[in-house]
């Protein structure tokens, strides 16, 4: 009796056996896909700045304005990683600050710091991964996070990005706050992810 | 939909006078004639056809619809190019044809009509190279583009002879791409849907409150015509082989 | 005469839902043309290259498939595959079994709706609770999505209210930030308690392995932060050759969907956690699923495998908006579930046959659909497969006499001529079964059969 996998291979195979000939593999220039308004946009920073804001991301470049900002946005408890110290005393000004990260406190802690693996102008994205930001929920479950992106880890273009992600990196672009336009189609922030998406760029 | 690039584009062309305009509109069809003749046409007439099968081919009865579309292969036999008043007509012969007869051994012949079929408006500005339209006609037209005109140039060859006419204003009207809610069979298989669909086409067109609703297709327009009829608010309509006529009768 | 079901549905649907599904389609597909046009000097060439590296994709299926079950291994996924709908859900309950997994927490997956995932693992006792906001209310009102992307653009808020307030999520309130705002605390709990993780994928690289989630609301990402278990349901299809196609899809998969360039959360997950990147889940299972994809690969209409489920169909078809997705009676409504419900449905191809009628043909479909899949042509194969299977079709006029009338010359002349007596008879009052719904509605001009023809051959004589 043949297995699952040799079933559907064996189907598979009937089913483009008896094609004349088999459309072939595109060949694509690499930025086929950029928007014609990209190629004007020579400064990548602030391409990403500019598109990160148009999709709901605020941008902060030295660390005193973002901790104003999260004083202002009545932040309580915030999680900053460790060897942050000069952010990590801006902020115990006015707020708790932790360097441990943990499941128990997650719905108590709500801004997080982490470091991004870089960014994309093209569209604004912060690009997180496994290895620079260890835990997903840090990221994920507060209400205020804010990437620390660096500013030489900017990418130019989606494509660039892609061609760029290492071979067995895990990987997430985050173009903006968690959104939904699920309830009559209104849009509303905030549904899993953060309500407050910012980056910190250094 | 993509046409056969090298249509042909002599004088002496055949007409399919389609037929919805064999049995309610006579006065498309001698419009068409006027307009090809005037564009320098010698314009023949099998009197053999019938119809291009489409409603046979919507239905998924392909068996009959092939049957049909033989006696049209042989009925425009030759080589002169299609003339088609009608862009569902057409995409029927350059389209649709080659589709059913895909499996079939006379394929080829098919295809060989396929590759002479014209829909008017498309021949006229692409095929004849006419820019401009002579003579008048003062009024506000709703252009309706037909949807089996999409992909390719009937469209805005229509719409490139209707405003080169003297004092002719196009006006546009909100969710123009939308389709009327004809689809052949459709329109009585779901007469609902198909009803509803063409009095928001309707409610869209007339808010731009045009003199006439315009078309390159007859089909569509006994549709919206035929609605507007019924719900006591008569629209008058026109296929635009009938304002490039009347335009020619206006000249000078 | 009996009805067509769809009209049936359509007629029946209340007017309130109607211009709810109305509006929220006209608004997506002006917000994908309006990006498209601002974005891309010429959007169609896109599509169709994007719909070539699609085609390619699914016309080498067999190597493909292949090698991205090597690369998830090489990742450390474990790969299972499924033939049918229940050998897949099966596959996913063995695997919670296995681990003692109780609680799952689901993000957006369509394909687990077909096959019917949740009911099977209600009856095996574990809970599985849609994450995503209109599933989640798709799941607790025990009713089905009416769209591919947006799942509750048949609802209202003051539906939604109710249904939270049964739910226990808290006293009446309608409010759209305050019923957001309680999902969003009762999934958190849900996400740190649930044992296992389930979700779909948009792509799968067969490169590297990578499999490519989109979402706006971080909910599949939130199914991947706590569990140690992730499960990922994947139709065959949904292979692409390598990351670099990536480029193309990405770009047009949000602009299609939502208008937007990129949704909020674009995930691409690379295998399990491992000791130097402890992070995610530590288990990852990759679960293949034919469920007849295979027969339709071997079909004329395999076109339609190359679908990325944006809803951009559904959205601009005049159809849909006028029936709403439940008229399609599956879990794909619109253009690309009248293709692909019947085709899903197997032997039972003729119980959705009706579906491919449910057009008007207008092409709109295949003009936004971000990879090019001529969905009016598998319609016109599919109705003539109905009509090849004698699948019943309500209001459709026999067509052998019109096609023997339509190859006799002198007898269409003569019923030309002669049909003219129906300009003296009063037609509304005749019972004649197809034009009667035409005359309903709408008048019928006058005949005037053999007028062209008597005049152009007089014209001819002169």
């Amino acid at each position: 009796m043949s297995t699952a996998r040799e079933q559907i291979f064996s189907r598979v195979r009937a089913a483009l056996a008896p094609l004349p000939e088999r459309t072939a593999r595109p060949v694509f220039s690499k930025d086929v896909a950029e928007p014609h308004w990209l190629v004007a946009e020579v400064d990548a920073l602030a391409l990403f700045q500019k598109r990160a804001e148009a999709t709901g991301t605020k941008c902060f470049t030295d660390l005193e304005s973002c901790s104003a900002w999260l004083r202002s946005q009545g932040v309580r408890t915030v999680y900053i990683p460790a060897p942050l110290t000069r952010l990590a005393a801006l902020c115990s000004e006015f707020c708790e600050v932790t360097s441990n990260y943990t499941r128990a406190r997650v719905n108590e802690i709500d801004a997080a710091f982490t470091p991004a693996a870089g960014a994309i102008a093209e569209s604004g994205s912060i690009i997180l991964s496994d290895e620079s930001t260890p835990d997903r929920l840090a990221a994920l479950a507060p209400w205020h996070h804010i990437a620390l992106v660096s500013r030489a880890e900017i990418h130019r273009t989606i494509a660039d990005a892609i061609a760029a992600m290492p071979d067995d990196s895990n990987l997430i672009w985050v173009t903006g706050p968690s959104k939904t336009a699920d309830v009559e189609g209104i849009l509303i922030q905030g549904v899993h992810g953060p309500g407050a998406q910012a980056c910190l760029i250094l | 939909m993509t046409q056969s690039p090298a249509r042909p584009t002599g004088r002496t062309v055949q007409l399919m006078a389609t037929c919805l305009c064999d049995a309610f509109f006579d006065d498309v069809a001698k419009a068409t004639v006027e307009v090809l003749e005037h564009a320098g046409c010698e314009v023949e007439f099998p009197e053999n056809q019938t119809c291009c099968g489409q409603p046979a081919f919507n239905c998924g009865d392909w068996p009959a619809s092939r049957e049909v579309m033989r006696h049209t292969t042989r009925v425009f036999e030759g080589d002169k190019p299609v003339i088609v008043p009608s862009g569902s007509c057409a995409a029927m012969l350059f389209h649709g044809a080659p589709l059913e007869f895909e499996k079939e051994k006379d394929l080829p012949t098919v295809q060989k009509l396929a590759n002479r079929t014209w829909e008017l408006a498309d021949f006229l500005v692409n095929g004849l190279g006419i820019e401009k339209w002579p003579g008048r006609f003062p009024a506000r037209v709703a252009f309706h583009r037909a949807c089996h005109t999409r992909g390719t140039g009937s469209g805005e060859a229509a719409l490139k002879l209707l405003q080169s006419i003297d004092r002719l204003e196009v006006i546009p009207f909100g969710e123009a791409e939308q389709c009327c809610g004809f689809g052949g069979t459709f329109s009585v298989s779901f007469p609902h849907v198909s009803s509803s669909m063409g009095c928001l086409k309707l409610e869209h067109m007339t808010a731009v409150n045009p003199d006439f609703i315009v078309s390159g297709d007859m089909s569509c327009l006994m549709h919206l015509g035929g609605l507007a009829d019924r719900g006591g608010q008569p629209v008058k309509t026109l296929h635009f082989a009938q304002i490039l006529q009347t335009a020619l009768h206006r000249h000078g | 005469m009996a009805e067509q079901k769809v009209e049936l549905f359509a007629r029946r649907l209340d007017r309130g839902v109607q211009q709810a599904v109305h509006n929220n389609s006209a608004a997506g597909t002006e917000k994908r043309y309006s990006i498209l046009g601002k974005d891309y000097s010429a959007p169609d060439d896109l599509r169709r290259l994007a719909g070539q590296i699609r085609q390619h994709a699914i016309e080498h299926l067999d190597t493909y498939l292949e090698q991205a079950e090597q690369s998830l291994k090489r990742q450390g996924a474990h790969v299972h595959y499924a033939v049918t709908a229940e050998d897949a859900c099966r596959a996913v309950s063995n695997i919670l079994k296995k681990a003692g997994a109780k609680k799952v927490v689901k993000s957006k997956s369509m394909i687990s709706e077909e096959i019917h995932l949740n009911d099977h693992l209600g009856s095996m006792d574990i809970e599985s609770v849609e994450t995503d906001l209109g599933e989640y209310i798709i799941q607790i009102d025990g009713d089905h999505p009416s769209h591919i992307v947006k799942p509750i653009i048949h609802k209202n808020r003051r539906d939604i209210a109710k249904s939270f307030e049964r739910e226990g999520l808290g006293d009446y309130n309608d409010d759209p930030e305050t019923i957001t705002r309680r999902a969003r605390v009762f999934m958190r709990d849900k996400y740190l308690q649930a044992d296992a993780g389930i979700t779909g994928a948009n792509f799968v690289s067969a490169e590297t392995g990578r499999l490519v989630l989109v979402t706006n609301e971080g909910n599949s990402r939130f199914c991947l932060a706590a569990p140690k278990i992730h499960i990922a349901l994947v139709g065959i299809e949904k292979v692409i050759p390598s990351d670099a196609e990536l480029a193309v899809l990405l770009n047009l998969l949000g602009r299609s969907a939502t208008g937007q360039q990129l949704t909020v959360y674009t995930e691409f997950i690379n295998g399990p956690a491992r000791t130097d990147r402890p992070s995610g889940p530590q288990e990852m299972h990759v679960i293949f699923v034919d469920n007849q994809r295979s027969q339709i690969l071997a079909s004329d209409c395999r076109e339609i495998l190359r679908c990325i489920r944006c809803g951009a169909c559904l959205n601009v078809c005049p159809v849909y908006r006028q029936a709403s997705g439940h008229a399609y009676r599956s879990v794909y409504p619109g253009p690309v579930g009248a293709v692909l419900s019947p085709l899903l449905a197997g032997k039972n191809f003729k119980e959705l046959a009706d579906l491919p009628k449910a057009s008007s043909l207008c092409g709109a479909c295949n003009e936004v659909c971000p990879v090019d899949i001529p969905i009016p042509d598998l319609l016109l194969k599919l109705r003539n497969r109905g009509h090849e299977e004698h699948a019943p079709s309500p209001g459709t006029p026999p067509m052998g006499a019109f096609a023997k009338l339509a190859s006799s010359p002198m007898l269409w002349r003569f019923a030309m001529k002669s049909n003219k007596v129906m300009n003296l008879v009063p037609l509304e009052k005749l019972p004649l079964p197809y034009l009667q719904p035409w005359l309903k509605t709408r008048t019928l001009p006058e005949w005037r059969g053999g007028e062209f023809r008597s005049w152009i051959k007089d014209r001819r004589k002169k």
